[in-house]
């Protein structure tokens, strides 16, 4: 069943106009990591990798996780897609986890273009320093594990409400501090908004100070509450 | 009179902040049957609809179809139902073709049901079309369509005739009426308009204010038909006392006797005993009334605009 919804998922989100989102900020972080100004002295090629960060992780990330969780219910929100959707022999929690993988799947896709993006500025600056693989991988890799909180955060207030603007423009909001967040020792691991940006930091020393461990365990936790909730939240919903 | 029940509901009841949508309703639809779902606007019917389709929880009751429980076999139900709930479901920005498509790959049967359903709709030629272009009257076939591609044992059509146009409208009681026949399903269809079920259902349930105030067949309904006979003669009110001293009693109404439903047999006799008094008759009628004046009878107090 599984494989069904979410190839029929896949058709309903192909033709909106969602999936050339994925470009935008991999793209304007590879710009501005192009015109990286500061020289740390180290590896090369983290330079553009923390300038990229401050567009990619600390501003359209989080943002895009609200806009693709958002977009997944929008088109049965608008037309009685829910209706149909829950009337056909599928079981809620599927249908749940279906757009759950879509969603994860389109931060997966927005992780790898970035990824790319930093290879294209390295090769267009002709850094000569290795490509340090295994840190950049492992960042890469923990940005999209630290969006799961906030996208079943994100899926939950978007299957609640039938406004695609509302969990959107609420994202958006709760985005803005978050390089002040980020900057607090005590609330950034606890900030779903900050923690896509701390977990493509990794365990960076700098000005931003925090134990990796709480912020793995506080991903995982907040994962597990949000996505239970989201889904007792669904499966119960009056459509 | 053991008739296999498709769909059985068993005091069912839904509350919403206390106030009773669909009041302990105990549908039963016979195998075959085209049930017409009768009753005004804000009854219940879209809720208990709901209610069926599991689209909603219910406060308390019931709800059995093919003989299992919805809550315990609810895929094995949903899969051989088709529905059509309230507005027609679709997503705009795909084609007719697509979102039969999504519909079809859930249900997993062939590719050509798609055709297939696309030309019962007479759709075939829209079907590349992104739906949001289309009108109502085309969206409320794409549902049908889309309630008929997996080969449906139940069909629930919640409105289906709104918004379509006089011929889209026959078209469509048509197309319903054939489906038993052909196919063997059974279909649910609901209604506000009596005369529109009265043209193609066989059994006739009348919900208001949520509760269901009549089932049974649609002749049982017709039968509610009481007709009265109208007598016109050159002096009336003499007639009228007449026949009052004769032991009839009627009623006097507009220069017309009135009598409730009489048998052929008494209308003759009233008639010969009239002429033996040099009364001359000008007329006797029968007038029945309407479907339309029963279901309003059934229904009064329920206001409407």
């Amino acid at each position: 069943m599984l494989p069904s919804l979410m190839y029929t998922e896949w058709l309903k989100l192909k033709k909106s106009n969602v999936f050339p989102l994925v470009w935008i900020s991999p793209l304007l972080a590879a710009v501005t990591g192009y015109f990286t100004m500061f020289d740390s002295g180290a590896n090369q090629w983290f330079d553009p990798y923390f300038q990229m960060l401050l567009i990619h992780a600390v501003l359209f990330l989080p943002m895009m996780a609200g806009i693709f969780s958002a977009s997944v219910c929008r088109y049965e929100h608008q037309n009685g897609g829910w209706k149909q959707l829950l009337a056909l022999p599928v079981k809620r929690s599927s249908v749940y986890l279906s757009k759950f993988f879509i969603v994860m799947l389109f931060i997966a896709i927005t992780q790898l273009l970035f990824f790319i993006g930093l290879l294209c500025v390295g090769m267009l600056q002709g850094f000569t320093d290795p490509f340090p693989w295994g840190m950049m991988l492992t960042r890469v890799f923990m940005g999209w594990i630290a969006c799961l909180p906030l996208v079943t955060l994100q899926l939950w207030a978007s299957t609640a409400w039938a406004s695609f603007a509302a969990p959107v423009a609420l994202n958006v909001i709760l985005t803005l501090p978050n390089i002040l967040v980020s900057n607090s020792e005590k609330f950034g691991p606890w900030y779903p908004w900050s923690q896509p940006f701390l977990g493509m930091l990794l365990g960076e020393e700098g000005d931003f100070f925090y134990s990796t461990q709480t912020l793995v365990f506080v991903i995982i936790g907040g994962f597990i509450i949000f996505s239970i909730g989201g889904l007792l939240y669904f499966k119960q919903k009056a459509v | 009179m053991e008739q296999q029940l498709v769909v059985k509901t068993t005091d069912l009841t839904k509350r919403f902040h206390g106030v009773h949508a669909v009041d302990n309703v105990n549908l039963q639809i016979p195998k075959g049957a085209i049930y017409g779902f009768l009753g005004p606007n804000g009854a219940g019917k879209t809720t208990a609809i709901k209610l069926i389709l599991g689209l909603i929880y219910e406060s308390s009751g019931s709800v059995t179809i093919f003989g299992k429980d919805l809550k315990r076999e609810k895929l094995s139900i949903l899969r051989k139902v088709g529905s059509l709930v309230e507005s027609p479901s679709y997503y705009g920005h795909l084609s007719a073709k697509e979102n039969l498509e999504i519909t079809r790959r859930i249900l997993d049967v062939p590719k050509s049901r798609i055709d297939e359903v696309l030309s019962i709709v007479r759709l075939e030629k829209e079907a590349s079309r992104p739906v949001k272009g289309f009108s109502l009257g085309m969206k409320q076939r794409l549902g049908i369509a889309s309630a008929l591609i997996g080969n449906p044992d139940l069909l629930i059509l919640d409105e289906p005739t709104n918004g379509l146009d006089p011929s889209g409208i026959i078209e469509i009681r048509e197309l319903i009426k054939q489906l038993p026949e052909q196919y063997g399903m059974t279909v649910l269809v609901s209604s506000h308009l009596l005369a529109e079920i009265d043209q193609m259902a066989t059994q006739v349930g009348i919900i208001t204010k949520g509760k269901l105030i009549f089932q049974d067949s649609i002749d049982v309904l017709r039968k509610k038909a009481v007709s009265k006979i109208l007598i016109k003669t050159n002096k009336a009110e003499k007639a009228w006392r007449f026949l009052l001293s004769a032991g009839w009693k009627g009623t006097l109404s507009d220069n017309n006797i009135v009598f409730p439903g009489m048998s052929d047999k008494k209308v003759a006799d009233v008639v010969k005993s009239l002429i033996h008094q040099q009364f001359e008759i000008y007329r006797v009628e029968e007038e029945k009334m309407s479907l339309e004046n029963i279901f309003l009878e059934m229904t009064k107090g329920e206001q409407t605009l």
